[in-house]
C-alpha cells in the first residue's frame, strides 16, 4: 500500500464496517472523514483520529485529505448534495494529488431493469422517479465526463440493496414481520439483488490494492441469486417471527398511496429549502421521534395484527427481474465476495438478535460465551 | 431519594447560577430551562465560564445578566453565584465542583459525575466538608415512568426473584463540539460512561446499590466501547444490561418476577407496560408531578419532555437550597454509579461481538484495550 487511504462517510454503515474491516486487516492506514465529530461516536472503538472536513467544499475536503493516496467516496446525505458532493471530491482530489477516487454509486441509476445484459458502461437512466436516483445518475454522469482527462483514477462501483448486520433492509424487514405488517409482492418470486457489506468492503479494498486501477463503471454485486421470499422467510426464521403472517400481495403495477404523494411533496425544490432551515439537531430530533414511534410497542404487537405499509419503492424492488452482471469486476480485480447468502443470513440474524429484535425475550449473549 | 439535607438559609431568590463549562450539554440542554428559570424570577445566570470565549459569548445573548470568564475563580470572585453548574468535560469536573464547594457554593454537576470514582469521592468529600449541596444531573429520576416503575417495585408488584433485561443503545449523534467524549483520557470511556451512567442510575434507582459481576466491551487500542454488556446483581434483582453507541438496541428495561412483569422505555417519559403473571399487558399511567416553583405547597406539573425535566430538576436542586429538600440525586449516590462503572472497567473483557467471524473476532480480542494494556504491562 503506498500511502493513506481517507474514507469519506465514515460515520455511515458501510463506512464504519470498512474502517473496521481495514483496522483489523492493519494493511490500510485510514484516515476517517467526517463532517461533525458526532459521527466519530459509532466508530469510537476503533481509537482512530478523525480528520473534519465538509465534503460538499472542496476547500475544507482539501485540508482533510492532505496526505491521502486515495480517496473512498461513502458519503450518502441529502439528495440535493450528492452532485456537489462528488465535484468537490473530485475538486480535492485532484489538487491534493491523490491517485485513486472510488466512488459509491448505486444500482438505483438504472431504475427498474428490464433486460440482464445491462452493460457497466451504460449510462444511467435519464428519468428517474426518486431523487436520489436522479442526482447519483447525475453524480455519475459528472464522472464520466471528467474521467479520461483527470489526473486521479476514479473507480465507481455500483451495487444494489446493501445488506448484513446494521443494514436497514434487515432491520425493516425484521420490525415489519415481528409487527405483522411485512408483504411479499407477486409471492415474493421477484429477484432481491443483495450485497452483503463485506463483500462491498473487500471489493472496495480490491480497488485500493490494485497497482494501477483503471478508472470505469462497475457492477458488483452477491454471487447467488435470491428472491424476496428467500429474505423474508430466512429473516423470519431467524428472529423467530411467524412467515405465516406475511401478506401475499398480487404482483402487477403499482397504486400511489398517500406516502407517495408526501415523497413527490419531498422532491420539491420548496421542500429542500424549508429542511434547510430546520437546525440539524432539531431535524435529528424528530427523525429519532418518529423513530421511536415506529419501533415502540414491538412487544406489545400481536403478530400478523399490523396491516402492511406499501411504498412504491419496496414494490418496484421486489418486482425486479433482473440482475447486474457482474462479470466486468472480477475480470478486473478478482472475485471478491466472501460472504455467501447463508452466512450472510446468519450474521444478520445473530445482529438481530443482539439488538433485540426477537420474538423471544431472549437475553443478550451471555457474558461466559465472551470468554470463551 | 437521599435523606442528606442542608439547613434552609437565607439564600436570596432569585439564585444567581454559573455555568462552568458552555459546550452542546448547555446549548442543546441547559439553556431553555434556565430561560424559564429566569422568567419565573427563580434563578439568574451571572457567570458563563469556558476558555473559549466564542462559546461565552453565543450563550450570554441569551442571559441578560451573564458575563463571560475564562475561568471559575474569576467568575467566583466577580459574581458571588450561590449555584454553579458544572458541564465541562467529565474529567475536569471534580477540579471544577470541588472549587465551587470550596468558594461556598452549591453545585449541580452533570453526569458522569467524574472519570474516575478517586474523583467521585474527592468531591463528596468536599460537598461533606463545605455543608454545601452537591447533585449529579441524572435527568431520568424526573421521568414520571421511573416514578411509577419504582412505586410497582416497592409495592411489590413485581413479586420477588427480579431478573431484568436493559438495552439502551442508538447510533451516536449527540451534537458534541469536541473530541473529548471519544478518549479515554478525557471521559473515562465510552458508552459505558455515557449513556451507561443514566441507565446504570435507573437500574439503581429501581433495585438498589449496583453489584458488578462481569462486564465486556468493544474497545480496541486506544479507542472507548461502543458497545458493552454488564452482568449485573442488586439486593433484589439480577441482570443484563446492553448498551451501544452504534447499534439501535431495542426493548428498553425489560424485569420478570414471580407476580409479574414490566417493560421500561426510559427514553421515553410515559412508557411503562405492566403485566401480572398469567395476565395482559397493560399501559401504566404515569403522571408522577414535580414543583415547578420554590414555593413550599406550590403548582406541581407533569414533565412532558426531556427538557421539561431539566427544569425540575433544577428546580428541585433551587429548592434544595433554599429550602433544604433532598436533591434528585445526591454525590454519594452519583458515587455509587461512578464506582459500578470504574469496577466494570476493572474487569473488562473483550466483547463477543456474535456476527463477526472467528478470525475477525479473534483479531477484536487481540487489539482490545485491556489485553494490548496486560502485554505493555
Amino acid at each position: 500500500m503506498r500511502g493513506r487511504v481517507a474514507v469519506l462517510g465514515a460515520g455511515g454503515f458501510v463506512g464504519a464496517r470498512f474502517l473496521e474491516m481495514a483496522v483489523r486487516e492493519r494493511e490500510i492506514d485510514v484516515v476517517p472523514v467526517v463532517r461533525a465529530l458526532r459521527s466519530a461516536g459509532r466508530s469510537a472503538h476503533l481509537g482512530l483520529d478523525y480528520r473534519l472536513g465538509d465534503a460538499s467544499r472542496p476547500e475544507s475536503l482539501g485540508r482533510a485529505l492532505e496526505g491521502c493516496d486515495v480517496v473512498v467516496d461513502l458519503t450518502k446525505g441529502d439528495p440535493a448534495n450528492i452532485l456537489r458532493t462528488t465535484e468537490s471530491v473530485h475538486a480535492a482530489a485532484t489538487a491534493t494529488g491523490a491517485r485513486l477516487v472510488v466512488h459509491l454509486s448505486s444500482a438505483v441509476v438504472y431504475g427498474t431493469l428490464d433486460s440482464p445484459n445491462v452493460a457497466d458502461d451504460a449510462p444511467p437512466v435519464v428519468s428517474l422517479r426518486s431523487a436520489y436516483a436522479r442526482e447519483k445518475a447525475a453524480a455519475e454522469r459528472f464522472i464520466g465526463a471528467h474521467m479520461k482527462e483527470s489526473r486521479v483514477a476514479t473507480v465507481v462501483l455500483r451495487p444494489s440493496l446493501i445488506w448484513g448486520p446494521g443494514s436497514p433492509y434487515v432491520l425493516g424487514a425484521a420490525t415489519d414481520l415481528l409487527r405483522g405488517s411485512a408483504y411479499l409482492v407477486g409471492g415474493g418470486a421477484g429477484l432481491c439483488t443483495l450485497m452483503h457489506v463485506d463483500n462491498l468492503v473487500q471489493s472496495i479494498l480490491a480497488v485500493i490494492r490494485h497497482p494501477a486501477a483503471p478508472s470505469g463503471f462497475y457492477h458488483v454485486g452477491d454471487d447467488e441469486v435470491t428472491t424476496w421470499r428467500d429474505f423474508y422467510f430466512g429473516i423470519a426464521a431467524g428472529i423467530g417471527a411467524n412467515a405465516a403472517t406475511i401478506h401475499m400481495l398480487p404482483g402487477g403495477d403499482y397504486r400511489p398511496a398517500l406516502r407517495d404523494r408526501v415523497r413527490d411533496l419531498q422532491n420539491l425544490g420548496a421542500y429542500e429549502w424549508m429542511k434547510d432551515r430546520v437546525p440539524l439537531e432539531t431535524r435529528t430530533a424528530i427523525k429519532r421521534r418518529l423513530a421511536r414511534g415506529r419501533d415502540g410497542g414491538l412487544v406489545m404487537v400481536a403478530a400478523g395484527s399490523a396491516r402492511p405499509s406499501v411504498t412504491r419503492e419496496v414494490w418496484e424492488l421486489q418486482r425486479t427481474r433482473f440482475r447486474l452482471p457482474t462479470a466486468r469486476f472480477q475480470s478486473e480485480f478478482g472475485r471478491q465476495n466472501s460472504v455467501s447468502f447463508e452466512q450472510g443470513m446468519s450474521a444478520s440474524i445473530a445482529w438481530l438478535r443482539y439488538i433485540g429484535a426477537t420474538r423471544s425475550d431472549a437475553a443478550p449473549m451471555p457474558l461466559a460465551a465472551a470468554a470463551d | 431519594m437521599d435523606s442528606r439535607t442542608v439547613a434552609p438559609d437565607e439564600r436570596p431568590v432569585p439564585v444567581k447560577i454559573a455555568v462552568i463549562g458552555c459546550g452542546a450539554v448547555v446549548e442543546g440542554l441547559y439553556r431553555r430551562a434556565l430561560e424559564r428559570l429566569e422568567a419565573r424570577g427563580l434563578a439568574r445566570v451571572v457567570a458563563l465560564i469556558d476558555p473559549n470565549a466564542a462559546r461565552t459569548s453565543a450563550l450570554a445573548r441569551h442571559f441578560r445578566s451573564a458575563r463571560g470568564f475564562a475561568t471559575p475563580d474569576d467568575a467566583f470572585a466577580a459574581t458571588n453565584p450561590g449555584l454553579a453548574i458544572v458541564t465541562s468535560p467529565a474529567a475536569a469536573h471534580a477540579e471544577h465542583t470541588v472549587s465551587a464547594l470550596a468558594a461556598g457554593i452549591d453545585v449541580l454537576c452533570e453526569k458522569p459525575m467524574a472519570a474516575h470514582r478517586g474523583d467521585a469521592e474527592r468531591m463528596v468529600a468536599a460537598a461533606r466538608g463545605s455543608g454545601r449541596v452537591l447533585a449529579i444531573g441524572m435527568t431520568r429520576r424526573m421521568y414520571p415512568c421511573l416514578v411509577e416503575a419504582r412505586s410497582l417495585v416497592a409495592r411489590s408488584a413485581l413479586g420477588d426473584d427480579l431478573r431484568f433485561v436493559y438495552r439502551e443503545g442508538h447510533v451516536y449523534d449527540w451534537p458534541v463540539s469536541t473530541s473529548a467524549a471519544f478518549r479515554r483520557a478525557t471521559a473515562g470511556g465510552g458508552v459505558l460512561v455515557d449513556l451507561g451512567s443514566h441507565v446504570l442510575d435507573v437500574v439503581a434507582a429501581l433495585f438498589g446499590t449496583l453489584e458488578v459481576n462481569a462486564y465486556a466491551d468493544d474497545a480496541e487500542a486506544t479507542g472507548v466501547d461502543a458497545n458493552a454488556l454488564i452482568d449485573i446483581a442488586t439486593p433484589i434483582a439480577t441482570g443484563v444490561v446492553q448498551l451501544s453507541w452504534s447499534q439501535p438496541l431495542l426493548g428498553g428495561l425489560h424485569v420478570m418476577g414471580s407476580a409479574g412483569e414490566l417493560i421500561l422505555d426510559p427514553p421515553r417519559l410515559d412508557s411503562l407496560m405492566y403485566r401480572s403473571r398469567g395476565g395482559t399487558w397493560e399501559k401504566v399511567a404515569c403522571k408522577a408531578t414535580w414543583p415547578r416553583d420554590l414555593a413550599r405547597r406550590g403548582p406541581r406539573e407533569t414533565p412532558r419532555t426531556h427538557r421539561d425535566c431539566i427544569y425540575y430538576q433544577l428546580v428541585q436542586v433551587l429548592r434544595a437550597i433554599v429550602h433544604g429538600e433532598p436533591v434528585p440525586v445526591s454525590g454519594e449516590q452519583g458515587l455509587g454509579i461512578v464506582s459500578a462503572i470504574d469496577s466494570c472497567y476493572e474487569r473488562a473483557s473483550s466483547l463477543r461481538i456474535p456476527w463477526l467471524t472467528a478470525m475477525e473476532q479473534a483479531e477484536a480480542d487481540a487489539r482490545h484495550w485491556r489485553a494490548r494494556r496486560c502485554v505493555a504491562a
